[in-house]
């Protein structure tokens, strides 16, 4: 394997050169033929932040029902927001679907939706969970909810969020950090119905009552009060829901089923919605796949999946039937999207991090 | 003269977005440019302690596997220098997905600096690794042989000989990582270990202030671009050239007994360390492993082969132009451009898509094109860093001598620096591939409609709480990593002669 006075020729710079312009053309020819072998038919582009497998099913069933083609771009919600915004004129995004109230009105206010009025979406929707405006709709419901380890707290003693600032609870309240969309939310919601003082009080109670770090997602913080690590938490219902089912193993299962879940009363609700966009030269058709997206039918389709609650009623889950009904607080979800700055320095400024 | 536009040009694609960035910093009504917010002492402590703490074990890790895989023989060790590209091919957020989940499923509270620091350390080291066991491989042969024959042992000749001459290659690793640990989010957003990059993200989501959050990425990159620099500037001084040729073979040290036993270890433990967190959880919880269909699989996969082709080929042949350019046109200006150039790896991810879609946006530019634009930008700092110092292991006399014999620049790289940075240019190649395959931020925030790939897919189900679902894609990831690992390493071990 002596080289030492033939030394091979390495590749050349016009060889590298001609593979790149050879890869570009052949992804050019690919685009080009599959562009030709089509049939026009009509196409939404969707910019979602909400990434189920489900979710692409219901798509596909408005495909069917409308004939309708829906492409999918799936993304965090504030890079969604701003890709909208920078395209301009030239989005191919016909409608954004977003998760949380914060950012349903983050894109309202950064004038990202045109306003729609359907009579379907306004028998559909409630008004408290829709912007007043019709830019945006929401699709989805979860709940912020309690879950008690039994052995640790009583239950009985946890009726409102309020109760979470309880001396009793001291040492055994977990809570998921400020960075936590849902918690933002739920402040926020807090802030709108028990005015600044109260929340601020309730939020430095919270923290007192916290002895561990703050956890950073909500399915290991379940488990922590299912394995006596906590005595009580705030979860979102669907995570719950999915242990519940299975969906992450037997073990989740059973430890899931050791939880004692409740609805404080009344309850915060949260949504995923869309909205058509300002540029949207379709606005027709991206308004009938909200419609089908709203609607009781497709509604439920898209929530269920992931064990999230329809927008009225629990949906015919078996494990959410379970969980009993709740109150919503009626809270309005554009004003909550409205807070969510000030909930954020809120929680920052007493000690919830 | 062709090499000047061709420089000027990369430098001028390299540098629009962030000069964009700089623009929008100064466009918008920031209160207080560089105003961290409440925290933000505490973040830019975690990160400085992520710099120094991922930077000391990886450069001792990365040197060690290196010098032992490069120079020395012992049982297995071909298979270890090849299997230490998996830790890299380990995205760091899946990583920390999985400990996370995992403890949290056996009563353990995987949280904190500590844990932080093992997965950046375990998916960053391999930049040292592979840029310093390639340069401890071809460089300062006959120093050592000289060594030897002089009775200095494997230990002295490391130490006085084969480290001394690898300490640019090592440098350049331990820089790369360094930006890496900066600009990771995923991983400790996971780890609850507030940094200076998810502060950088608070600013834009929750105070609604991205020409703030991006005054901040910019400052985190003057942070970074001084390390670096004073890296160089310090080595600067300790210049040595060595004159590797792939015809000289280095006798390697055979190790036996309990030394063999201690370097398998070594060499060993990080790779299983990150591939044996990922299988352990699919071995303890299989009954969850459900997701994708093979057509998609197969198609993601491909998906994510063909973006890390093209990135690597192109961002391997913008940084041999770069790294070129400094030898023949002796510019303080063009040196220095060129350095900032190569930093866009230091720029958090997410705020160097937001520049991108700022760039792109008007010019309805293709998502795909500026998803490219954007990985040879992020990754031009991997190609050129193993580049630069392949570079200076080779005596400028060597290029005298050429033009003297009256060959223009481009002879000189055909027939003498291309040959002699084979090495670099593969290892950069590798790196590049392997670090666009698990890419996130802007794979997730520019591409098209329909067009996930792998490391989409692992962060979509790791972000809603589904490790179960991201394994399989994970695991592909760390099947193309190693399947780049397969193509090139043996073309590297050639160079060093048989054994």
């Amino acid at each position: 394997m002596s080289r030492s006075n033939q030394p091979r020729r390495p590749v050349s710079v016009p060889v590298i050169a001609g593979l790149v312009a050879l890869l570009a053309v052949a992804a050019g020819a690919a685009v080009v033929v599959r562009r030709m072998g089509r049939t026009p038919v009509q196409e939404l582009g969707v910019y979602s932040g909400r990434h189920y497998n489900t979710d692409k099913e219901l798509y596909r069933r408005f495909t069917e029902q409308t004939g309708i083609r829906v492409r999918l771009l799936e993304g965090k919600d504030d890079a969604l927001i701003e890709r909208v915004r920078t395209e301009g004129a030239n989005s191919p995004a016909d409608v954004l679907v977003l998760v949380d109230a914060a950012r349903l009105d983050k894109a309202a206010g950064m004038d990202l939706f045109q306003p729609v009025s359907s009579k379907q979406l306004d028998r559909d929707v409630p008004a408290n969970l829709r912007d007043p405006q019709g830019r945006w709709f929401a699709l989805t419901r979860r709940v912020r909810m309690v879950v008690v380890n039994p052995a640790m707290v009583d239950p009985a003693t946890i009726r409102t969020y309020a109760d979470l600032a309880k001396p009793a609870l001291q040492g055994k309240l977990c809570l998921r950090n400020n960075r936590s969309v849902y918690n933002q939310s739920l402040v926020a919601d807090q802030l709108i119905q028990r005015g600044e003082p109260a929340t601020v009080s309730w939020i430095k109670g919270m923290v007192a009552n916290v002895s561990q770090p703050f956890y950073t997602s909500d399915t290991p913080l379940a488990r922590a009060v299912a394995k006596g690590e906590c005595g009580v938490a705030l979860v979102n219902s669907y995570y719950v829901g999915r242990m519940l089912a299975g969906l992450s193993g037997e073990a989740d299962q059973s430890l899931a089923k050791q939880l004692k879940v409740v609805f404080p009363d009344p309850a915060h609700v949260n949504v995923s919605g869309a909205g058509v966009t300002r540029n949207s030269t379709q606005a027709e058709a991206a308004t009938r796949l909200i419609e089908f997206l709203a609607s009781p039918s497709g509604g439920e389709g898209y929530a269920e999946a992931n064990f999230e609650y329809p927008l009225k009623g629990y949906g015919s889950s078996a494990i959410l039937k379970d969980f009993g009904p709740f109150r919503d607080d009626g809270v309005s979800v554009q004003q909550m999207g409205e807070k969510n700055r000030k909930a954020v320095e809120l929680m920052q400024a007493n000690g919830w991090s | 003269m062709l090499l000047g536009l061709a420089v000027w040009l990369i430098c001028l694609l390299a540098l629009a977005p962030l000069i964009g960035l700089v623009q929008f910093a100064f466009s918008g009504a920031a209160a207080q440019p560089l105003d961290l917010g409440p925290g933000g002492l505490l973040q830019l402590g975690n990160t400085l302690t992520l710099l120094l703490l991922v930077g000391v074990i990886g450069a001792v890790l990365g040197t060690t596997t290196g010098w032992l895989t490069a120079s020395c023989s012992f049982p297995g060790r071909r298979w270890l220098a090849i299997a230490q590209l998996l830790p890299l091919a380990t995205p760091a957020y899946l990583l920390a997905a999985t400990l996370v989940d995992l403890g949290s499923r056996n009563g353990l509270r995987v949280h904190g600096l500590a844990w932080s620091v093992l997965v950046l350390t375990l998916s960053t080291y391999s930049y040292v690794f592979l840029l310093g066991s390639e340069s401890f491989a071809v460089s300062g042969r006959r120093q050592i042989e000289a060594a030897r024959s002089l009775g200095v042992g494997p230990w002295g000749s490391f130490r006085r000989v084969a480290l001394p001459m690898a300490l640019p290659s090592i440098g350049a690793g331990i820089a790369l990582s360094g930006m890496e640990v900066v600009n990771e989010l995923g991983a400790v957003e996971l780890l609850g270990v507030p940094t200076l990059s998810v502060g950088i993200l608070q600013r834009w989501q929750n105070d609604g202030d991205p020409q703030g959050a991006v005054g901040l990425a910019l400052a985190a990159l003057v942070i970074v671009s001084v390390l670096v620099g004073a890296e160089r500037q310090l080595r600067h001084r300790s210049r040595r050239w060595g004159m590797g040729s792939p015809g000289d073979r280095l006798q390697p040290w055979p190790l036996s007994g309990w030394r063999a036993a201690l370097a398998q270890v070594i060499t060993l433990s990080p790779p299983l360390l990150a591939l044996g967190f990922p299988l352990l959880w699919a071995v303890s919880s299989w009954d969850q492993m459900h997701g994708e269909s093979i057509q998609d699989l197969i198609a993601l996969t491909l998906r994510s082969f063909a973006l890390a082709l093209l990135a690597a080929l192109l961002t391997v042949a913008a940084g041999l132009v770069l790294a070129i350019s400094k030898r023949w046109i002796p510019q303080v200006l063009l040196r220095r451009i060129t350095f900032l150039a190569g930093m866009g790896y230091a720029v958090p991810g997410a705020v160097l898509a937001l520049a991108l879609m700022l760039l792109g946006g008007p010019w309805a530019l293709s998502p795909l094109l500026l998803l490219v634009w954007g990985y040879a930008d992020r990754f031009l700092a991997v190609a050129k860093g193993g580049l630069d110092a392949g570079l200076e292991r080779i005596p400028p006399s060597v290029d005298e001598a050429a033009t003297g014999l009256g060959c223009s620049w481009l002879k000189v790289l055909q027939r003498v620096h291309l040959p002699l940075l084979r090495g670099p240019l593969l290892v950069g190649a590798l790196l590049v591939f392997v670090d666009t395959v698990k890419e996130l931020p802007l794979t997730f925030a520019l591409r098209p409609f329909d067009f996930d790939t792998l490391s989409v897919r692992v962060y979509q189900y790791a972000s809603d709480e589904r490790v179960g679902a991201a394994l399989v894609p994970a695991l592909l990831i760390l099947l193309l990593g190693l399947a780049a690992a397969m193509a090139l390493v043996p073309t590297l071990e050639r160079q060093r002669g048989p054994h």
